[in-house]
């Protein structure tokens, strides 16, 4: 009666659990990146953020599927070394598993030909390019995402960014008449960068004095900060990654050049900056998309580290991600079988594109074409560490 | 040009020419490998900036002075330069040029790669002597620690000579270099002075990476391909094997390049050291201080 009973006992907990486990699947997403070469520190940060946010989903019960079933995030990362040939390779191989979208890329100079290879206009049976919906985290040059409609963002727009900080710089410093850039000329993202500093600066009514330039890898500016001193202007404007950014400003201090206000690159609110000089960067101000401001920011913040990255306006662009593909996929219904791949992609691109607003680490954030209108705010390096500054959008 | 514009020319080809010092140290690696062994060794500049990242692990430990770090950076360097000739000279084929042309390149790739997985690519801050120290002269200035870099580049390539024309060592490091067969016929262990002369234009590196850290003020595994390429430069327009050669061809490229980007800027700052590079390939290959022919 005892081994009737316990029988019974097993053959009703296989019953009860054997549906359940095969309805909770796996939904692997997969993030591609910079994880090596110079700007590795991208991928990794972007990796961490992926699988935080994933954990966080995954807790919470997971995504549900388009047959009703529960799934589970997996995160995959794979490295395009920045190179522009290795992330095409690395989206094809993508493409041909069963993954229905793509998470990166991390360099602006990748996205800008990857997105090439894809379908241009969706539906489109004339162009073979590839269908693959694909949404990126990190690549901030400006409309990289009209290239294709199967391409996405969801990284803060610059041109918003700088329109309102000198707007803003000028109402609150209107002493100020003269500004001097600096630029990192061999870095896609730099270099269009300061064309919208430039352009918003003079829109604002800052006569350009000049502008120094160097390359990402160089190792001496006195020649560049000489000519900044002798134009002794009122703002100085650097759009330059860390490594040179540091180069510039340890320079500038040598030689006495102290402008009044100093606005740096999206890219160099960073941690990065810093560690390599958190004395010369006093008193930089960047726009940015992130900042441990808000409670979910926070938790990111702490979710990220967890996971071994650190958080800035890239890494949270992917922790949102995750939850903007949680939502996709729970409104299209996507099914995540082998079966129903090239279904799944349609839906996917058309949930990405239908998106008017997504809820980001801020707050909304708004869609216009594929591309993310994110709210920002004005950080300042002050004693070692980024301090909000200001918040346009409050 | 104004008078201004005159003193800003002069004040950039006086910095190119300090900073010209860590290429000149980086120059005299490559040169003093050449000489030895009649091989290039690509992966010189990347071991040295390796070195100072090495000598960075003492500041994690304990707060020590610069030139603690220095030292430990030309310590480190010594090493790597030992294992660079292990795994990638001792047990390659040497009479095939292009082995270790291609183990060379593949170490520069390894050393680099090492430093970005271990710092995830994030520049790190360096420490540097007199830093806060200017020396003016009319309207010039020169930095402290680029004077300072220059004079400890200037004495090691004195103790470097010194090594190489007053030792044994030297005299066993010259005649591997003049006549290997000779030198193995009256007893000098080729592979020990290989290895001895990997250790020593290591430890030269070592104090390079740590001089251009200091220079800079910061490391990244951005600097280990251009200073590949400037390393190259310098050991082409200097002579290969001449080690005068290799310092005055980096001072002379250091002040250059400054001069150059002060004249015709970042754009074409490069392509004018490339057309000086072709040129000495073309009309004198043997460099400034080609050294002269051996018997052989």
């Amino acid at each position: 009666m005892k081994r009737t009973a316990l029988v019974a006992l097993g053959a009703l907990a296989l019953a009860c659990s054997t549906p359940a486990s095969a309805q909770e699947r796996t939904v692997k997403i997969t993030g591609f990146g910079a994880k090596s070469g110079v700007v590795r520190i991208f991928g990794v940060n972007s990796e961490a953020a992926l699988k935080a946010a994933a954990e966080v989903i995954n807790n919470a019960g997971g995504v549900t599927l388009g047959d009703g079933s529960k799934g589970k995030f997996a995160i995959e990362f794979l490295d395009d070394r920045c190179n522009a040939e290795e992330g095409i390779s690395v989206v094809r191989r993508i493409a041909s598993t069963d993954a229905f979208v793509a998470v990166g890329p991390t360099c602006s100079n990748v996205a800008e030909s990857l997105f090439g290879i894809l379908q241009k206009k969706a539906g489109d049976a004339s162009d073979t390019g590839l269908q693959f919906p694909i949404i990126a985290d990190v690549a901030a040059k400006g409309g990289l995402a009209k290239i294709s409609e199967w391409a996405f963002r969801n990284v803060p727009s610059e041109f918003d960014m700088y329109k309102s900080l000198f707007a803003w710089i000028k109402t609150q410093h209107p002493e100020l008449k003269t500004i001097y850039g600096g630029v990192e000329k061999d870095f896609a993202h730099s270099n269009a960068t300061f064309g919208v500093m430039k352009e918003q600066a003079t829109a604002n009514g800052y006569q350009v004095l000049g502008q120094g330039e160097w390359l990402l890898a160089d190792t001496t500016f006195s020649t560049q900060v000489r000519e900044m001193r002798r134009a002794n202007p009122d703002i100085v404007a650097i759009s330059a990654h860390p490594f040179t950014t540091c180069g510039a400003l340890k320079e500038m201090e040598r030689q006495g050049v102290k402008p009044k206000l100093l606005i740096g690159l999206t890219s160099s609110s960073s941690i990065e900056t810093l560690q390599g000089c958190a004395k010369q960067a006093e008193g930089i101000i960047i726009p940015t998309s992130f900042a441990p401001v808000t409670p979910e920011a926070k938790k990111a913040a702490e979710n990220v580290a967890k996971h071994g990255g650190s958080a800035d306006l890239h890494s949270a662009a992917a922790y949102e991600i995750m939850f903007i593909l949680k939502d996709v996929i729970e409104q299209q219904k996507i099914m995540a079988k082998p079966d129903t791949v090239a279904a799944d992609r349609v839906k996917m691109r058309e949930g990405l594109a239908a998106l008017k607003e997504t809820m980001g680490l801020l707050g909304k954030v708004g869609r216009a074409e594929r591309e993310a209108i994110k709210p920002f705010l004005y950080v300042h390096a002050k004693d070692g560490s980024w301090v909000v500054l200001h918040k346009p959008s409050s | 040009m104004d008078l201004l514009d005159l003193i800003d020319a002069v004040q950039s080809l006086a910095d190119g020419v300090l900073f010209g010092a860590t290429y000149a140290l980086l120059g005299i690696g490559f040169t003093l490998v050449f000489g030895v062994m009649h091989k290039i060794n690509l992966s010189y500049a990347a071991a040295s900036i390796g070195a100072a990242y090495a000598s960075l692990l003492l500041l994690a430990v304990v707060k020590a002075p610069p030139a603690l770090v220095f030292l430990v950076s030309a310590a480190s360097g010594g090493v790597i330069g030992t294992l660079v000739y292990l795994i990638g000279f001792r047990f390659i084929p040497l009479a095939n040029p292009l082995a270790t042309l291609m183990s060379t390149v593949g170490l520069l790739l390894l050393i680099d790669e090492i430093i970005v997985h271990t710092t995830q690519g994030v520049p790190l801050n360096y420490p540097a002597l007199f830093s806060d120290v200017i020396f003016r002269a009319g309207p010039f200035n020169l930095r402290g620690d680029l004077m300072f870099v220059f004079v400890l580049g200037c004495l090691c390539m004195v103790l470097l000579l010194a090594l190489l024309y007053r030792t044994r060592l030297g005299l066993a490091t010259r005649a591997v270099s003049q006549q290997p067969v000779a030198a193995e016929l009256c007893g000098i262990s080729i592979t020990g002075v290989n290895v001895l002369t990997f250790t020593i234009t290591g430890i030269l590196g070592g104090v390079a990476g740590a001089m251009i850290g200091a220079a800079i003020g910061m490391l990244s595994p951005l600097l280990s391909l251009p200073l590949t390429v400037k390393g190259l430069i310098v050991t082409v327009i200097g002579g290969l094997g001449s080690i005068p050669g290799a310092i005055i061809a980096g001072l002379l490229v250091g002040g250059l390049e400054n001069l150059l980007q002060f004249f015709r800027g970042v754009s074409e700052r490069d392509l004018y050291i490339m057309l000086l590079l072709f040129a000495f390939l073309v009309f004198r290959p043997g460099g400034l201080f080609a050294p002269a022919a051996g018997r052989d």
